[in-house]
């Protein structure tokens, strides 16, 4: 078949024999016709295949690429009551607005500081929360732990930023345990110090994803060898051996691949977390890009400011994954593209 | 290549043809729904068929025209009223449908009207009020200059709202100090700050716990937007300035500031700062959720507030279903000292801004405006406020009165307006207000000054002879001493979205929530210190600007209205 292909629009009267002796001659009428014969052969023998891909090709060129035309609203001083033919285009001015704004930068600071913080605590409690999964034998109980471990995942963070909140306010659980150990003298009002929010953030986050982020590794881990164990115990090798040298370097690449893509998504840390976490005291810290976007932007109907934040933020999006990918391209990992 | 290219072109036709098929079947669709409203507008001339109006309604609720108080409009008006409320609370509802073009046919949009009215979306009702407005006209007497835009633009768009004629019997926002304090204190006078601290402190002293749970002298709710009400607000009542969000208005001058510029809001929240190194101040005051902080009061341990009858309420109701009713809340008229008067009474006129409006592309213009205006009638104003004579209430000795049940289930289930339609279509239409009477002299709502009092709770009827006064509203300077405000309020001004003036005052709002905060929690010697360094900041964000804008804007409102001497 491949052979026919490439040789179609050389040798058209060859091809056209080979295919009769293939296909039913109505269908050769057909195709004799095109030039790119090859092409629609290719076609018609993965119709199915493309048939079952166009829906989500539409979909993508839908609500990925047409919606990506809304960024001209960024250069306009845009109004929804006139067309796009009737908007004032106004340049770059809400973008040096932006850059010319002491607020932005915090946000960006505080953003990629949670994010940072987010993406190596959420990777390695999720990674080192799978081996120890890994590693249990008592598969009733692994299960168990599993499925209770996922289970704050589908907790709403409304629900758990209340939980949080009330837990560390000074007459909460963690501060009457404190108290009551001797370990401070007078309770600790954690949630009214600046410095300690993008701690709480993190270890928030880390408590509710960590089970559900494991799953996908240690649906890595079940798929190494046993006969790479079983060869390791031969040569005596201990639990935690095994685990640094079979069980991790086998799912290195999936690691690199998560990474990759985790970090591209580092600036869209959302601001569910921050914002109801968050309060007057330390929202210094607490302001992240998609807040100062809905504050300042959407909120304040200035559309055209609230896109420009967005377009800034894919364009470093873009720059991070191209910057990891080129880093893994260099290690020789797994890579995304 | 070739046929990567190829295999794109195939995609973009196939979803260029999918979105033409999209659009032709949009388009006879279109003219349709045209086709049958013309044809529904045939029907009315030629029949008695009444007209249904849809109505966008932002504060709106998902609500069927069918209870007896909507019967009867219809059957007074000829309309029907189709309810249209924002999703969720979506404020992208009025931009979403001026991108579409595709309007109700009556619009109350609050804030957004700026926008309906840029977009030409509702027509100028000056008109229809000259032509037929009677009952507009008399209801709005010589407040409709109130109504109007704006020194460029004087003309009216919207119609209703608030009430011409409000009063206050239910003072609320000031600090609201427990029953129980006044009492074992010997119901003292308590009108300073100086004297709710003493107040405090001694009763602190005498009750460390109550019910076995640490007592909280004061509590305050400023970790949300909610500081604006318990932190925020309070300091500017306590300086004697009436409600004006985060601005102080020179009611003569038309001068406005913004309000944390001024010296009396740091004696304030200095006055704070002291209250937490003392220990009186709740230390969860800016780190609580609202659920603590109601759990907190319902629980009885906490001494006072400084909050807004409606954001504490459930806890009130808590603590009356709890039998602690001694627990339950005076509002008190504090001030920094005897020199400033507690504005909690003010009339504030009718406010304006907001209204209904009637959309430039309704078939039934003429008919809408016949509706809200008929809404302005006396009958009318008695039927949405008191209901069906027979069915709510009956007439004794030429009086209105409310049958017991009603009243009863009025008081206490919050769902009677709309199960019953009682008291539902009031706000936002056009309405007299608390404070009117009609023609024969009585009250236009069952809710007047005699019910308030009769529902006090046991404990505040024993409280307020102590003190000689009949109700709470008797501690306070009275409205008539302190004048018709001439500019309304800041707070219903309607500022253009995203100009320089809303940016600033944003930002600036969230400067001083947060440095405010910090200054109150912070040592009582740094006080001064973050405060001038908050001045600095405000001060380089152009504060100076947004005060100039919003005095052009004061005056430019007293001049429309005629206020300005």
């Amino acid at each position: 078949m491949n052979q026919t292909s490439s040789n179609a629009s050389n040798m058209p009267e060859a091809s056209t024999i080979i295919e009769s002796q293939v296909k039913p001659a109505t269908q050769k009428k057909k195709y004799s016709k095109q030039n790119g014969k090859g092409f629609w052969k290719r076609l018609s023998t993965q119709k199915m295949l493309l048939l079952m891909a166009l829906p989500f090709v539409i979909w993508l060129i839908i609500f990925k690429y047409i919606p990506v035309a809304g960024w001209t609203m960024a250069f306009q001083d845009y109004k929804p009551q006139f067309s796009v033919w009737e908007q004032d285009w106004v340049g770059w001015k809400h973008f040096k607005d932006l850059f010319n704004e002491p607020m932005f930068y915090r946000a960006l600071e505080n953003t990629l500081g949670m994010g940072i913080l987010g993406l190596v605590f959420g990777t390695g409690s999720a990674i080192f929360f799978a081996l120890l999964l890994n590693e249990m034998r008592f598969m009733a109980l692994k299960k168990w732990t599993q499925t209770i471990s996922y289970l704050p995942h589908f907790v709403s963070w409304v629900i758990v930023a209340n939980i949080v909140i009330t837990m560390l306010s000074p007459e909460g659980v963690i501060n009457n345990i404190l108290t009551g150990i001797g370990l401070i003298d007078s309770p600790i009002n954690f949630m009214a110090n600046p410095d300690m929010f993008w701690g709480i953030v993190t270890a928030a986050d880390v408590w509710k994803e960590t089970g559900w982020n494991a799953i996908i590794y240690l649906a890595a881990m079940a798929g190494v060898d046993p006969q790479l164990y079983e060869a390791a115990k031969v040569d005596g090798a201990s639990r935690w051996r095994q685990m640094w040298h079979i069980t991790l370097p086998s799912i290195r690449s999936v690691i690199i691949v998560l990474l990759i893509l985790n970090i591209g998504n580092l600036i869209n840390i959302g601001f569910e977390k921050q914002m109801l976490l968050g309060n007057n005291i330390v929202m210094e810290k607490a302001l992240v890009i998609d807040l100062y976007a809905l504050d300042y932007g959407i909120g304040m109907f200035r559309y055209s400011f609230g896109t420009a934040i967005g377009i800034f933020k894919s364009v470093i999006s873009v720059i991070l994954i191209l910057i990891c990918n080129g880093i893994a391209k260099r290690i020789g990992e797994g890579r995304v593209f | 290549m070739r046929r990567k290219s190829n295999l794109l072109l195939l995609v973009l036709i196939v979803t260029l043809l999918t979105f033409l098929a999209a659009c032709g079947s949009d388009d006879p669709s279109g003219s349709d729904s045209n086709d049958s409203e013309s044809t529904d507008d045939n029907t009315e001339v030629s029949s008695d068929e009444p007209v249904t109006l849809t109505l966008f309604n932002a504060d709106g609720e998902e609500k069927e025209f069918n209870d007896l108080i909507a019967q009867k409009i219809t059957e007074e008006t000829g309309v029907v009223l189709e309810m249209d409320y924002p999703v969720g609370g979506n404020e992208e509802a009025i931009p979403l449908m001026i991108a579409s073009g595709d309007y109700p046919d009556l619009i109350f949009a609050k804030g957004d009207i700026g926008k309906l009215i840029e977009a030409g979306a509702v027509i100028k009702l000056d008109d229809l009020i000259e032509e037929k407005g009677d009952n507009l006209k008399a209801m709005y007497g010589d407040q409709l200059d109130r109504l109007r835009r704006s020194i460029d633009d004087p003309s009216i768009y919207t119609v209703g709202t608030y009430g011409v004629e409000t009063a206050v019997w239910e003072p609320s926002g000031t600090f609201q100090v427990q029953l129980d304090v006044l009492r074992e204190l010997g119901y003292p006078e308590i009108n300073t700050l100086d004297e709710l601290e003493a107040a405090l402190t001694e009763y602190m002293e005498k009750y460390p716990e109550i019910d076995g749970q640490k007592t909280i002298p004061l509590s305050l709710l400023g970790s949300d937007w909610r500081w604006l009400i318990t932190v925020g607000n309070p300091a500017g009542f306590a300086a004697g300035l009436p409600d004006d969000g985060q601005w102080a208005v020179d009611d003569d001058t038309g001068e406005t500031t913004y309000k944390f510029l001024l010296p009396e809001m740091k004696e304030y929240f200095k006055w704070l700062n002291e209250m937490n190194a003392k220990g009186l101040l709740d230390p969860e005051s800016f780190t609580q959720t609202h659920d603590t902080y109601i759990s907190k009061i319902s629980s009885g341990r906490v001494l006072a507030v400084a909050d807004q009858n409606w954001n504490f309420g459930d806890a009130d109701k808590a603590l009356i279903a709890d039998g602690k009713e001694w627990r339950t809340y005076a509002p008190l008229p504090v001030t920094l000292d005897e020199n400033y008067q507690s504005q909690a009474l003010k009339d504030y006129g009718f406010a304006g801004g907001w209204g209904i409006a009637i959309s430039s592309t309704s078939e039934h213009q003429e008919k809408a405006f016949e509706f809200l205006d008929w809404m302005a009638s006396e009958e009318a104003q008695i039927l949405t406020n008191w209901g069906i004579e027979g069915e709510h209430y009956d007439i004794v000795d030429g009086q209105r009165v409310m049958h017991e049940d009603e009243r009863e289930r009025m008081n206490s289930d919050a769902n009677y307006a709309k199960d019953t339609g009682v008291g539902y279509y009031i706000y936002p239409f056009p309405q007299w207000g608390n404070g009117a009477v009609d023609s024969s002299g009585q009250s236009i709502t069952p809710n007047n000054e005699e019910q308030i009092i009769e529902n006090l709770n046991a404990a505040e009827k024993e409280v307020l002879p102590e003190y000689g006064l009949d109700n709470w509203t008797d501690w306070f300077p009275q409205k008539d001493e302190l004048g018709i405000s001439k500019h309304g309020s800041v707070a219903n001004y309607t500022i253009e979205s995203g100009s320089d003036l809303e940016i600033i005052q944003q930002k600036a709002d969230d400067l001083t929530e947060q440095r405010i905060t910090q200054a109150i929690l912070g040592k009582p010697e740094d006080f001064d210190a973050a405060w001038d360094a908050m001045i600095k900041e405000l001060e380089a964000m152009n504060i100076d600007k947004a005060n100039e804008l919003m005095t052009e804007k004061t005056k430019e409102i007293m001049e429309l209205w005629g206020t300005m001497e």
